[in-house]
C-alpha cells in the first residue's frame, strides 16, 4: 500500500528515534491517559497512532471525563481496541468528575464572564448544556457497531498509574491527553512516583493563541497539582503549537481513506471525509493529541523547546484554569531589568515545544494510519 | 508504665467490659437518629473509621482518640492519618505508640495524605503577609515555623518514651476507607478530625461510597467565632469536595460550639476536671493528663487550654443525644486563594421562606434589600452541600461522658476481638 519512497523517507527519519528510545526491546513504556472521545476525534486519532507505532509499549489506557463522560469514553476505548485487534491492552476507567469543578458552576462562570475558548465556541466538553448525563452510555455508531466484549479493569486509573510507575522506575512516560485528574490523584496518593516517572507529556494552555484550553479549565486544580509536581521532565504542547496543523490540511484524509486498512479507513471515511465533502466550509480541528503522540513516538520531529515556568489560576471566576508562563532564565533575561519577572513561588517547570517539522509530522502521521493494522501477535 | 497497666488489667478481669457511661433515657429525643446509640443495648456497636491529624503528645486530637478507644459501644475499624496539626509521619509515630500503651494493637493504622491538595506553607505565609493574618491564634499546624519537614520524626516524650514496635498497614488510608465502606454498606460512621484530604481522595477514587456511609462527623467551619477553622483552611479544596458530596448525614462541630467548652478555663470545674482525671484514671491516661495537663497548669496557672473540638466529634459518635439542637444547613467553602481562602459560608435549608416571618426581624433599611427572596436570590450556590450543624450541647453530660471515659478501666481490645 505504500510507495517505496514513502518507506525510505520514513525509515530514514524513524531510525534515530528508535535508537534513542529506552525500555525493553527499544520500546517506550507508555501509560496513555486520555479523555477518549469517540467515534473519531483528536483523542481517538492519537490512540490509533500509538496503537500503530512499533516502538510504543502501551502499558494501559486510562480514561477521564472531559470531552465526554468517562463511562462513554471507556466504552469507545474498549471497542476500539477490539476492532483494532488489541484486546490485551488493559483499560482503566479514571475520574468521572473533576476534583472540584462542576457543570453548574462552569455554566454560570460562562454566563457571567463569557466564553473564552477558541472563536468563542465556549467548549465545555461533557459540561455542555445539552450533553448527556454522567452515567449515560449511548450505543456506538459504525464501525464500532456494538459494545465491546472485553471489560475495563476494576482498578481505578490512579491506582494503576501508581502501581505501574513504581514497578518500572524511571521507565514510564505518562501521556496525559485529557485533564490531569487521574495524575493529580496519583500524585496525592503517592508523591513518591514523581521523581521516578520518566516524562509527562501534556497538551493544554498557551501563551499567544489562548491562555487556556479545555484540558486545563475543565479541572484547574488537577492541572495545578500536575504542573507543580517536580517531574524529571514535563513536555507541553501548547495551543499555539497545536494550531499549526489541522486535520483537513495536514491529515491527508483522502489519502488515508484510500490507502488505510479497516477499521482506520472506515473511521476516516465516516467521520472526516464525509463531513468534509458535505460541508466544504467545515474547519477541522487542530491536531493537539496527534502532536503529543508524535512526541511520544518520535520526539525528533519537534525542532526545539523553551524551558519555562508555569502555574494555573484556580480562582472560581472568569480566569479559572488560565495558564501563566515565565521564562526559566528570568533571572538573567531583560538586561538591566533582569530578575524582575519572577514566576509564582510554586510554579512548575516545563519544556514548551516551540516548533514542529510539519512535513515529517505529516509523513509520520500518514504512515502510521496507512500501514497494516498492528494487531497483537 | 504499660507493664503496670497490664498487671492491673489482670486483676480487674472481666469487669472492664462494663460501660461507665450512665444511661440517659429519652431526654434528647429531638435529635436522636434511628441508629443513635441506645445505651440500654450493650451490643449495638457503631462501626467507626477514625480519620485524624493525630498530633501528640496531648491535646484535642489525642483526647478524641482516647475517647474512641475507651467507649464500649465503638468498634474502631481502623485509624487513618492525615497531615494537619502535625506531619502525617510524626502523627503515625504517636498513634502507633499510643495504641501500644493502651493495649489496642489490634486496631490497624493507615498512612494517608502527607500534603493538602493544593495548599503550601510558602503560599500560606505569603497570603498572611499580603492580606494579613485573619485568625485569633497563630496556629499553622504542620506548617508551623517550629515544625520540621514532612519526613522528620522527633522522639516521643513521656509517657510515650519510645517509638512503637507496632507498624502501620501498607495500604493507603483512602483505599482502606473505600474498601471498608463498601464491605459494610450503610454501617460505617466516619469520624474526620483533621483536614479532609483522605476523604476527598476516597470519594474521588470511589464516588460510590458516598451513599453507603452511615454518617460523617467532621470538625471545622464556623459562623461567629471565625468563619474559617484550621481543618478547613489547611486544605480548602478537599473540604469543599467532601462537604459538597451529598452524604446521607454529615454532622459538623463548628468552632462556635467547640469554643463553648475548654478543658481548663477560668471556671473552676475545668481545672477540677483535669485534676480528677489525673488522679482517678488508669495508666497511661493518668500519666498523659499528669504530664501534659496538670503539671503545665501548676507551672503556669494562667495557661489556657484549647477548646475541646475533637472530643465533641467523639461525643457525637459515641452518644449523639448529648447534642440538644442541630439544624440542616447548606455549607460551601471558598477556594479562591485570596484573603478568604478556606472560609465557610452557610445558608439556611429553608432559605426560600420569607425572612420577615418568624424570629428574623428586619429593619426598614434591611427590608429595602431583603424584600422578597424569590426576587433577590439569597440561597446557596448550586453545588453547596446540605449538612447537619450541631448547635447546642449539654455541657454537664458532655463533661460527664468525657470524665467517665477517661477514668473508667482501660478497655481491653484484644480479648474482645478474640471473643
Amino acid at each position: 500500500m505504500r510507495s517505496p519512497s514513502d518507506l525510505l523517507a520514513h525509515s530514514a527519519m524513524f531510525s534515530p528515534a528508535l535508537q534513542t528510545s529506552s525500555g525493553s526491546g527499544g520500546k517506550k513504556k507508555l501509560i496513555y491517559d486520555q479523555d477518549h472521545r469517540g467515534p473519531l476525534s483528536t483523542d481517538t486519532v492519537a490512540t490509533l497512532m500509538l496503537l500503530q507505532a512499533d516502538n510504543i509499549d502501551l502499558l494501559g489506557i486510562c480514561t477521564v471525563s472531559c470531552d465526554m463522560w468517562a463511562k462513554q469514553e471507556t466504552a469507545y476505548a474498549l471497542r476500539l481496541l477490539e476492532i483494532m485487534g488489541r484486546p490485551e491492552v488493559p483499560v482503566f476507567m479514571g475520574a468521572q468528575e473533576p476534583l472540584l469543578n462542576t457543570k453548574a458552576e462552569a455554566q454560570m462562570r460562562y454566563q457571567m464572564f463569557g466564553s473564552r475558548s477558541l472563536g468563542n465556541e465556549g467548549y465545555l466538553g461533557c459540561f455542555a448544556k445539552d450533553a448527556a448525563g454522567r452515567d449515560e452510555v449511548t450505543p456506538l455508531p459504525p464501525p464500532y457497531n456494538r459494545f465491546a466484549q472485553i471489560k475495563a479493569q476494576p482498578e481505578p486509573a490512579a491506582d494503576f498509574i501508581i502501581r505501574t510507575i513504581r514497578a518500572n522506575p524511571n521507565e514510564v512516560t505518562m501521556y496525559c491527553g485529557g485533564p490531569m485528574t487521574n495524575l493529580a490523584l496519583a500524585v496525592m496518593l503517592a508523591p513518591d512516583i514523581v521523581p521516578i516517572t520518566k516524562e509527562v507529556i501534556f497538551m493544554g494552555g498557551g501563551i499567544h493563541h489562548s491562555t487556556s484550553s479545555v484540558n486545563v479549565y475543565f479541572d484547574a486544580e488537577a492541572a495545578k497539582i500536575g504542573f507543580r509536581a517536580a517531574w524529571p521532565k514535563f513536555t507541553l504542547v501548547t495551543t499555539d503549537l497545536a494550531e499549526e496543523v489541522h486535520m483537513q490540511d495536514d491529515g491527508k484524509v483522502d489519502a488515508i481513506v484510500d490507502r488505510a486498512h479497516a477499521p482506520i479507513a472506515d473511521l476516516f471515511r465516516e467521520y472526516e471525509q464525509k463531513p468534509q465533502r458535505a460541508n466544504p466550509q467545515r474547519r477541522s480541528f487542530r491536531m493537539p493529541d496527534e502532536m503529543m503522540a508524535a512526541h511520544a513516538i518520535d520526539p525528533s520531529i519537534f525542532t526545539g523547546y523553551d524551558e519555562m515556568h508555569i502555574d494555573i489560576v484556580t480562582h472560581n471566576d472568569g480566569h479559572y484554569g488560565d495558564t501563566s508562563f515565565w521564562d526559566a532564565n528570568w533571572k538573567d533575561q531583560g538586561g538591566e531589568l533582569a530578575g524582575q519577572n519572577n514566576p509564582s513561588i510554586k510554579a512548575g517547570r516545563v519544556q514548551v515545544l516551540n516548533g514542529i517539522d510539519k512535513k515529517r509530522f505529516r509523513e509520520l502521521f500518514t504512515d502510521l494510519m496507512t500501514r497494516p493494522i498492528n494487531r497483537s501477535k | 508504665m504499660s507493664t503496670t497497666r497490664r498487671e492491673f488489667l489482670k486483676t480487674v478481669g472481666a469487669a472492664i467490659a462494663t460501660s461507665q457511661i450512665p444511661p440517659q433515657p429519652a431526654a434528647m429525643a429531638t435529635l436522636a437518629a434511628p441508629t443513635a446509640l441506645a445505651p440500654q443495648q450493650p451490643v449495638a456497636r457503631r462501626k467507626v473509621i477514625y480519620d485524624q491529624d493525630n498530633s501528640g503528645p496531648f491535646g484535642t486530637d489525642i483526647l478524641g482518640t482516647l475517647m474512641m478507644l475507651q467507649a464500649d459501644n465503638i468498634d474502631l475499624l481502623g485509624i487513618t492519618l492525615v497531615t494537619g496539626d502535625a506531619w502525617m509521619k510524626q502523627e503515625m509515630a504517636f498513634t502507633l505508640r499510643l495504641l501500644e500503651m493502651m493495649g489496642r494493637t489490634e486496631i490497624p493504622v493507615y498512612a494517608g495524605a502527607e500534603f493538602p491538595m493544593l495548599n503550601t506553607k510558602d503560599e500560606w505565609q505569603l497570603r498572611q503577609q499580603l492580606y494579613g493574618g485573619h485568625r485569633l491564634d497563630p496556629w499553622m499546624g504542620a506548617f508551623n515555623r517550629t515544625n520540621g519537614g514532612p519526613n522528620e520524626i522527633k522522639p516521643l516524650p513521656p509517657p510515650y518514651d519510645r517509638l512503637a514496635n507496632l507498624k502501620a498497614q501498607q495500604e493507603h488510608a483512602a483505599r482502606f476507607i473505600i474498601k471498608t465502606v463498601r464491605e459494610n454498606p450503610g454501617q460505617v460512621t466516619v469520624y474526620a478530625g483533621g483536614p479532609l484530604t483522605n476523604l476527598a481522595l476516597a470519594i474521588a477514587l470511589g464516588p460510590d461510597i458516598v451513599p453507603l456511609v452511615h454518617e460523617l462527623v467532621i470538625m471545622g467551619t464556623g459562623f461567629h467565632m471565625f468563619t474559617n477553622a484550621f481543618n478547613i483552611f489547611f486544605d480548602p479544596e478537599s473540604a469543599r469536595k467532601v462537604l459538597r458530596a451529598g452524604w446521607q448525614k454529615c454532622s459538623i462541630v463548628t468552632v462556635d460550639i467547640a469554643e463553648e467548652i475548654h478543658e481548663s478555663d477560668e471556671i473552676a470545674p475545668g481545672r477540677k476536671m483535669i485534676e480528677e482525671i489525673a488522679s482517678r484514671a488508669e495508666s497511661p491516661i493518668s500519666d498523659l493528663f499528669r504530664t501534659h495537663a496538670v503539671e503545665p497548669l501548676r507551672r503556669n496557672p494562667n495557661m489556657h487550654f484549647f477548646r475541646m473540638a475533637d472530643e465533641m466529634i467523639a461525643a457525637q459518635v459515641i452518644d449523639p443525644s448529648i447534642f440538644t439542637k442541630s439544624e440542616q444547613m447548606y455549607v460551601d467553602i471558598c477556594t479562591t486563594p485570596g484573603p478568604r481562602y478556606g472560609d465557610s459560608m452557610f445558608w439556611p435549608k429553608n432559605w426560600q421562606d420569607d425572612p420577615d416571618a418568624g424570629k428574623h426581624s428586619l429593619s426598614a433599611a434591611d427590608r429595602r434589600v431583603f424584600v422578597n427572596p424569590r426576587q433577590f436570590y439569597l440561597g446557596p450556590p448550586p453545588s453547596a452541600g446540605l449538612v447537619n450543624v450541631l448547635q447546642e450541647i449539654d455541657h454537664d453530660r458532655f463533661k460527664k461522658l468525657f470524665v467517665d471515659l477517661m477514668t473508667k478501666p482501660i478497655r481491653n481490645g484484644m480479648t474482645e476481638h478474640s471473643a
